[in-house]
């Protein structure tokens, strides 16, 4: 999975799951989009689902500090290194 | 201190209408709100009982999607009515917030549509990635007081919280206990109500207790029958109420549209069978009632009748009318309407009658065809009357011994 590939796998995630269409990709989520804890959760089910992996409670506890989408997918481009699920380009 | 308590918002969703229009004009023509039994592809086929009382109409709903996250069907009903009741009594956005109105809310489990799915994944999981399909919502929609705190969050209220659940008394209870809270000052004002969504289990229930109706299946309008000779049992329904309890001086003072008072509450327990009416019981809690609004019982206008429908409920509800109130009062089964719509019926039937007292007439109880001789002893109404009410008691019993009675007057 290359970032493009991540990018658009999230912004599906925020099309399908929350309402958010073409969102701002560094704005704080909470202020900008009423993101809250309950959403932070599903988002986590939804990132397992498209990565095919179980992301555990260690690296789920540190998804706690993200801010905005992009962080979001810098934090899957983490576990899918992890995991060799990612290809450069 | 004990502080006057008065109405200032009311609405309703109900198998017979949504809103005060809807819900006169049906009262008015004796439409029925029950209709056949919807098939659930579960449990629905082995219920003997195939009516139920339907919201059968689209409401639009303009929930907005951080609110609808934690929303079961059971708390749609119940945001819209707390929406209309609060856009209806003019308080401001300042009072909403500011801690001194409270919310007493409640349904009778939840949300039985989001506890089918956790049942669902429950039994069907074999592998550990199923226990994803529990959503990190579905608490919040199924919990008890779902309701209640849908409401205190999609309108920023920081009240006192009560949710009640205590199954047909949920409601009663709600605006009982917002009264009280209002009546001795601890909040200014309380928006109360109950609401139960469209749920085959509870059928099933009282099915398995040979409760519900199953004669009418062919022509489910003409059930339930409370007091009729031919009654046969309650019929399960759904829907949602919500009133806007305000302190007199308050609702004065900033010139709110005042719609009714409340004049009484009393709530007791049978202390023993958790499912027979029982007479005793009953008969006391009518009397705490009358007691408690400081009320000549002889000066009571109207009862709304609990009267489900069942054998031995009405004849023994009856037998403690006129133990209480003599023959004065006219007395009505508003379920005949409606069916029993669980947890919102005290809140329905208690907006139901004060759109009586507001427009001057009494519905009749829809089926009372021919009165059963051991219900006979009290005024009950066959046919519309065109009159003035000026107070009334609406009456409510639940599983587990539960009763209340509210009593209500028209505002002068």
């Amino acid at each position: 999975m290359t970032r493009q590939e991540i990018e658009r796998e999230v912004k599906n995630v925020f099309q399908r799951e929350f309402e958010i269409e073409n969102p701002d990709m560094d704005a704080d989520l909470r202020e900008t989009y009423e993101f809250d804890s309950i959403d932070a959760i599903e988002l986590l089910l939804a990132i397992e689902t498209f990565l095919g992996t179980e992301i555990t409670q260690e690296e789920k506890k540190q998804a706690i500090s993200i801010r905005t989408i992009n962080q979001i997918c810098d934090y899957v481009e983490k576990i899918a290194k992890k995991r060799n699920l990612f290809s450069p380009a | 201190m004990e502080r006057r308590v008065v109405i200032t918002g009311a609405s309703a969703i109900t198998p017979i209408g949504h809103g005060k229009d809807q819900i006169v004009t049906s009262l008015l023509n004796g439409v029925s709100g029950i209709k056949t039994l919807r098939e659930d592809e579960l449990i629905s086929r082995y219920i003997h009982s195939r009516v139920y009382g339907t919201v059968d109409y689209p409401i639009e709903y303009d929930f907005k999607r951080n609110h609808r996250k934690t929303m079961g069907p059971v708390a749609y009903y119940a945001c819209q009515v707390a929406k209309e009741v609060l856009e209806q009594s003019g308080q401001t956005e300042e009072f909403i917030t500011s801690g001194r109105l409270g919310v007493a809310f409640g349904s009778i489990h939840g949300s039985p549509t989001t506890q089918r799915n956790i049942y669902h994944v429950f039994f069907e999981a074999k592998e550990k990635s199923a226990y994803q399909g529990i959503g990190a919502v579905d608490y919040l929609k199924s919990m008890v007081h779902t309701t209640a705190v849908n409401i205190t969050k999609m309108f920023g209220i920081t009240g006192r919280v009560i949710s009640s659940g205590t199954a047909c008394t949920t409601s009663s209870q709600s605006i009982g206990y917002g009264y009280e809270s209002v009546k001795f000052g601890m909040q200014d004002a309380m928006l109360c109500g109950g609401a139960d969504e469209y749920d085959t289990i509870t059928v099933a229930v009282f099915d398995n207790l040979l409760a519900c109706s199953t004669a009418f299946n062919d022509t489910p309008h003409k059930t339930p029958r409370p007091f009729d000779k031919d009654r046969d049992g309650l019929v399960v329904g759904e829907g949602a109420g919500a009133v806007m309890l305000e302190e007199y001086e308050f609702a004065k003072k900033r010139g709110a549209n005042i719609l009714g008072e409340v004049i009484g509450f009393a709530c007791n327990n049978n202390g023993g069978d958790l499912i027979l009416p029982n007479l005793k019981g009953i008969t006391n809690t009518l009397k705490l009632g009358v007691e408690n609004a400081n009320f000549n019982p002889q000066d009571v206008g109207l009862v709304s009748a609990h009267a489900t429908a069942t054998k031995m409920g009405d004849i023994i509800e009856a037998q403690a009318i006129s133990d209480v109130f003599g023959d004065n009062p006219h007395v009505i089964g508003l379920k005949s309407y409606t069916g029993h719509t669980m947890a919102a019926c005290g809140a329905i039937e208690t907006i139901m009658t004060l759109y009586m007292m507001q427009e001057g007439f009494i519905a009749p109880t829809l089926n009372l065809e021919e009165v059963d001789e051991r219900c006979a002893m009290i005024k009950h109404v066959q046919k519309t009357l065109q009159q003035p009410v000026e107070t009334a008691a609406i009456q409510n019993f639940a599983f587990g011994g539960v009763n209340t009675i509210l009593l209500i007057k028209k505002f002068s």
